[in-house]
């Protein structure tokens, strides 16, 4: 991150999340994401209901877990997130997964309108974590 | 598609660029995975849709704009130079929706192409019109749930004692196998039955267990999503009472959802039974810890939500599904799953509820 000049990558599950986290899992409407900063321990953002499940999957920054609950913005959690690990700054760079789909996107931004976006293609390539980058569409029904 | 076309001129988009999926498929017919070559489907507010697929795809995308559209190819790297201009040439302008699953490779591609345009999410198109389902849609709805007791049905049959949830969840594979579907079942033993989304630990069935079974097949595309829970063997006073307040909660929901009222006072009716009993309140476990529902269609779950928050009025045609849950984390969990469709009079169930704790089916 810090050689292409992002503060942090966000990912939404996927084979980059679990590349580089070990967490596997279903791509739904509940926003699930995970905060990786150029500095400091990541940041999983997640629905309150399903922590419990979360846990028993999660072993890279365990200790700091953020749910939303269902009436509650999952995009505040994560601009928090960034914030928290210095990377919500004016003129920051996150990285958003390519793969991403563009409501999570757009959730983030409207919440962090100061942050430039980019791809985190070159990044995640350079981590090896690209492999099976091409699909868009995680399971989960 | 005229739907499609007034929704955007009243939120101010002159087109919306879809990729592969459930949108695509609702408008087109076209069934198309989103995978590593970009095909990207533009629904101008004036003119002709077209699809910008990869030379290689040339001939798979003619499924696309069947109806109607041209096909533009595009080499090698110029995608997103070919979407741009033919949104350009659509008169699209410089207010671009895009469709909520768009992967954001494919935005930032077409961003960069047009520095000027502004981008913004097209759910008031997109789900303005799938949220309202025709009477042709309700029917395959009402199949995927005949389909999905009937499998049920076959699958809970096979209950023993040391049977784990995978021998369950497998059974009701097969079971959707041999009525010519697909479709899978997530299965929940005993006290793991209070995890909403269940747990990877493994779990064999014994008595006086709760057996929880939720999930769904597709017919044509439109999605079931059905919840039963029953005991396995005989069930104690306190899971006979939970069940009988879960039911309850049920019930409740599917009277309030009436046309004109908010969809998150469905979820309010629901939540109250399960709160004057004792539990939540709010979200808190032991108690309701989700929304009470979720709209369903060619995606198992979909817009709209049955959720605080969500003042949207319910209307004739909308399909949600029914399922508070109470969850007790350490001791069990119970949830009764049912869709239902919002009619002139109010809602009706697509299946008969489960009558009681030993009689999954009605």
């Amino acid at each position: 991150m810090k050689e292409f000049g992002l503060q942090a990558v966000v990912l939404e599950p996927g084979p980059a999340m679990q590349y580089l986290t070990g967490v596997r899992w279903g791509k739904s409407e509940r926003t699930f994401a995970v905060v990786l900063p150029a500095k400091g321990d990541p940041v999983w953002v997640l629905p309150g209901f399903e922590e419990m499940r979360a846990r028993e999957l999660i072993h890279l920054g365990k200790d700091d877990i953020r749910v939303w609950q269902e009436d509650e913005s999952p995009y505040a959690r994560i601009v928090e997130g960034l914030r928290d690990r210095g990377a919500a700054g004016p003129g920051n760079r996150v990285g958003i997964d390519e793969a991403a789909r563009f409501f999570v996107f757009d959730g983030i931004r409207k919440l962090a309108p100061q942050l430039e976006f980019s791809g985190a293609a070159q990044v995640l390539h350079a981590a090896g974590a690209d492999q099976a980058q091409g699909a868009g569409r995680g399971g989960g029904r | 598609m005229e739907k499609a076309r007034g929704l955007m001129r009243r939120e101010g988009l002159g087109a919306v660029v879809l990729e592969g999926g459930t949108s695509l498929f609702y408008f087109t017919g076209a069934r198309w995975q989103a995978g590593e070559r970009i095909l990207a489907w533009v629904l101008p507010a004036k003119g002709d849709p077209l699809v910008v697929a990869a030379q290689a795809d040339a001939a798979k995308a003619q499924s696309v704009v069947r109806i109607s559209g041209e096909v533009r190819t595009y080499e090698k790297d110029d995608a997103y130079e070919k979407l741009a201009q033919a949104l350009k040439d659509r008169g699209a302008g410089s207010r671009i929706g895009i469709e909520e699953r768009v992967r954001f490779a494919v935005y930032d591609g077409l961003r960069k192409q047009m520095p000027g345009a502004e981008f913004a999410g097209a759910d008031a198109v997109t789900a303005g019109c799938r949220m309202i389902k025709s009477p042709a849609e309700i029917a395959l709805l009402q199949r995927a749930n005949d389909i999905t007791i009937e499998a049920y049905k076959a699958a809970f049959a096979t209950l023993r004692e040391g049977m784990t949830q995978r021998e369950l969840s497998g059974n009701i594979a097969a079971a959707y196998r041999a009525l010519g579907v697909s479709g899978n079942a997530m299965a929940i033993f005993g006290k793991y039955t209070a995890f909403p989304h269940g747990s990877i630990e493994p779990q064999t069935l014994r008595e006086g267990d709760l057996v929880l079974v939720d999930d769904g097949c597709s017919v044509e595309g439109y999605e079931s999503d059905i919840t039963r829970t029953m005991i396995f063997g005989k069930p104690t006073a306190r899971q006979v009472q939970v069940w009988n307040v879960e039911r309850k909660a049920q019930d409740a929901a599917l009277a309030a959802a009436k046309p004109g009222a908010a969809c998150e006072s469905v979820d309010a009716a629901a939540r109250k039974v399960i709160t004057d009993a004792g539990f939540g309140p709010g979200y808190k476990v032991p108690g309701l810890p989700h929304r009470t529902g979720h709209g369903i269609g060619l995606d198992g779950h979909e817009w709209t939500y049955l959720v605080k928050g969500n003042t949207t009025p319910l209307a004739p045609g909308m399909c949600f599904s029914d399922e508070p849950t109470i969850a007790i984390y350490g001791e069990f969990g119970v949830r009764l799953e049912d869709c239902m469709y919002i009619t002139e009079s109010g809602a009706r169930m697509f299946t008969k509820q489960s009558p009681a704790i030993d009689q999954p089916f009605g």
